[in-house]
């Protein structure tokens, strides 16, 4: 399994396990994804997990597979279907998205995706 | 079910339902809350129907009930034993609410109004309600907190709805479920339908729990219809305040209520299925799976499947219909609609042919307007930081321009709201 994030926490977390780092955004996590998929690796986690909308939260985690096989249809509409949606609510401006939010709603915002991504890899 | 009414809420020197008026003792229901050591602090305030009153960010919101006979007790596995609920009779405060408020992270959201443009779009305008604040001691984690505020909401509601236990009800609703075999002789001729009702289930401030237990551990099960009204299940969703099921949701399921109304007449009320919506791929594989397996071993004509939250439960609300109808079974579905502020965009993250019949809750981008209030339970400072505010949403009127999905209870998947849907 391969967890990509751009969430501090989760890379720390996880730090035993296969973690990729990406230096990005929330949808720069969701191309990477795609990046991989189209390499033949599977979804393990729903994309657009949690219900803060994607241009509420900075911070995106995803985990895929290691094993590289046929392209995975499923994945690649999940994935492609989680950008579209990114970029349908990036339409509307916000003011936490990163940019100008106090420490104190990104710690927030990073805590939730730690706990989203943990509790769907626990024991896993 | 007794109903009784309530249509106004006093704090008085003695709790106590006379008349449909409900009496609460501020002081010995907060020493009760704060019996929980995680707690610092508990604000008790009173928000009624008409009165220009704001509450913010709100977390749950609970109907106070009371068991008067048969076994169990309302909200098993966290206020009473976990036996089964829902047989005998229950008593309820109709009228009358919990809200719980609480900042447990910065974010946080959901706005009921209790009167202008915002009452409108939540159902809980229209209530009585008494107000939670609660706050943690020092250094307490979110995960902490936000258990400390779902309790207190549960204490608070089953302090109320004790008061109501000896209140001989003037209404009295029966509901009936007969078992399979009772139900398919006396309905022979009528189609069976049953109930998939999508719990949340992904982590922090978006669980479910069932008797006690977590949703998201728990496989694809099935429960009477009339342990709903009991509280076997429960909020801890504090995320996405539009479409989430609150307790009270739960309490009151209007899919529930509609099918029971036609039970017996133009079809068979099965029963219902809860099934999860985690984060796991496998998961939402494995769980949709067993629930066209229930709809097919229950010999299931039709199923509605109402869905919780956004994104993610999609793929599960998509899932679960595709592979219900492959077993033969008509589905129709219940969402809502995040389709952009014009509404010209695609509602949902994921879509199939077999999710051909649809009823939705409303659009959640659609802007409102909401006027600025009097008196603000809560904490207003945060309404620029909930999902459907952005920068500027507070404005210097101390109105609030937002998008819909800021109110509690505006575009619940269930159908509760009054938006449309009806």
């Amino acid at each position: 399994m391969i967890i990509l994030t751009n969430n501090p926490d989760v890379a720390q977390t996880f730090q035993d396990r296969n973690v990729l780092w990406v230096d990005g955004s929330y949808r720069d996590v969701l191309i990477e994804a795609r990046d991989m998929i189209h390499q033949g690796r599977r979804l393990l986690t729903h994309p657009l997990m949690g219900s803060l909308k994607p241009n509420e939260t900075p911070y995106r985690s995803v985990a895929v597979s290691s094993e590289q096989g046929d392209l995975d249809m499923d994945s690649l509409l999940l994935i492609e279907n989680a950008i579209e949606t990114f970029d349908k609510f990036a339409q509307v401006t916000r003011p936490d998205r990163g940019v100008n939010t106090p420490e104190r709603m990104l710690a927030d915002f990073r805590l939730i995706d730690l706990s989203l991504i943990e509790s769907a890899l626990e024991d896993r | 079910m007794g109903i009784i009414k309530i249509t106004d809420i006093q704090f008085a020197a003695e709790s106590k339902v006379e008349g449909s008026v409900l009496y609460v003792n501020r002081d010995e229901l907060k020493a009760h809350i704060l019996e929980d050591e995680t707690l610092a602090s508990c604000e008790l305030d009173i928000a009624k129907p008409g009165e220009s009153v704001r509450i913010t960010p709100v977390k749950d919101v609970i109907e106070p009930r009371v068991k008067v006979s048969g076994e169990g007790g309302v909200f098993p596995g966290w206020m009473a034993k976990v036996k089964t609920v829902g047989s005998g009779r229950t008593n309820v405060l109709k009228g009358a609410a919990v809200v719980t408020t609480g900042k447990i992270v910065g974010f946080q959201e959901g706005i009921i109004d209790m009167c202008g443009e915002g009452a409108k779009y939540s159902p809980f305008s229209q209530l009585n309600n008494l107000v939670l604040c609660v706050e943690p001691v020092e250094g307490t984690l979110q995960h902490a907190y936000e258990k400390a505020v779902r309790l207190a909401g549960l204490k608070a509601a089953t302090y109320l709805g004790k008061l109501a236990k000896d209140i001989e009800a003037e209404e009295v609703r029966t509901y009936e479920t007969p078992t399979i075999t009772e139900g398919i002789k006396l309905y022979p001729d009528l189609p069976r339908v049953g109930y998939v009702l999508m719990l949340q289930s992904q982590g922090l401030l978006h669980d479910t729990y069932v008797y006690g237990v977590d949703a998201k551990q728990s496989l694809t099960t099935m429960l009477y219809p009339t342990e709903t009204m009991d509280g076997a299940i429960i909020s801890g969703n504090c995320v996405s305040a539009c479409d989430k099921n609150t307790t009270y949701h739960h309490l009151n399921n209007p899919v529930i209520e509609d099918l029971y109304a036609r039970h017996g007449k133009d079809l068979n009320f099965v029963g219902v299925i809860i099934t999860n919506e985690n984060v796991y791929l496998a998961d939402k594989e494995r769980s949709s799976d067993w629930s066209a397996k229930l709809c097919e071993y229950l010999g299931l004509d039709g199923a509605i499947i109402s869905q919780e939250g956004f994104g993610n439960p999609d793929t599960d609300l998509i899932m679960n219909c595709k592979k219900i109808e492959a077993k033969g079974v008509k589905t129709v579905i219940i969402t809502d609609e995040y389709a952009g502020q014009d509404g010209a965009s695609q509602s949902l993250a994921d879509a199939d042919i077999a999710a051909n019949a649809c009823v939705t809750g409303g659009n959640a981008n659609t802007v409102i307007h909401l006027p600025k209030m009097d008196k603000v339970i809560g904490h207003i400072e945060y309404v620029d930081k909930i999902a459907g505010g952005w920068s500027g949403s507070l404005q210097e009127d101390g109105s609030i321009v937002a998008e819909l999905q800021v109110i509690t209870g505006a575009t619940n998947e269930m159908g509760f709201n009054t938006f449309s849907a009806r």
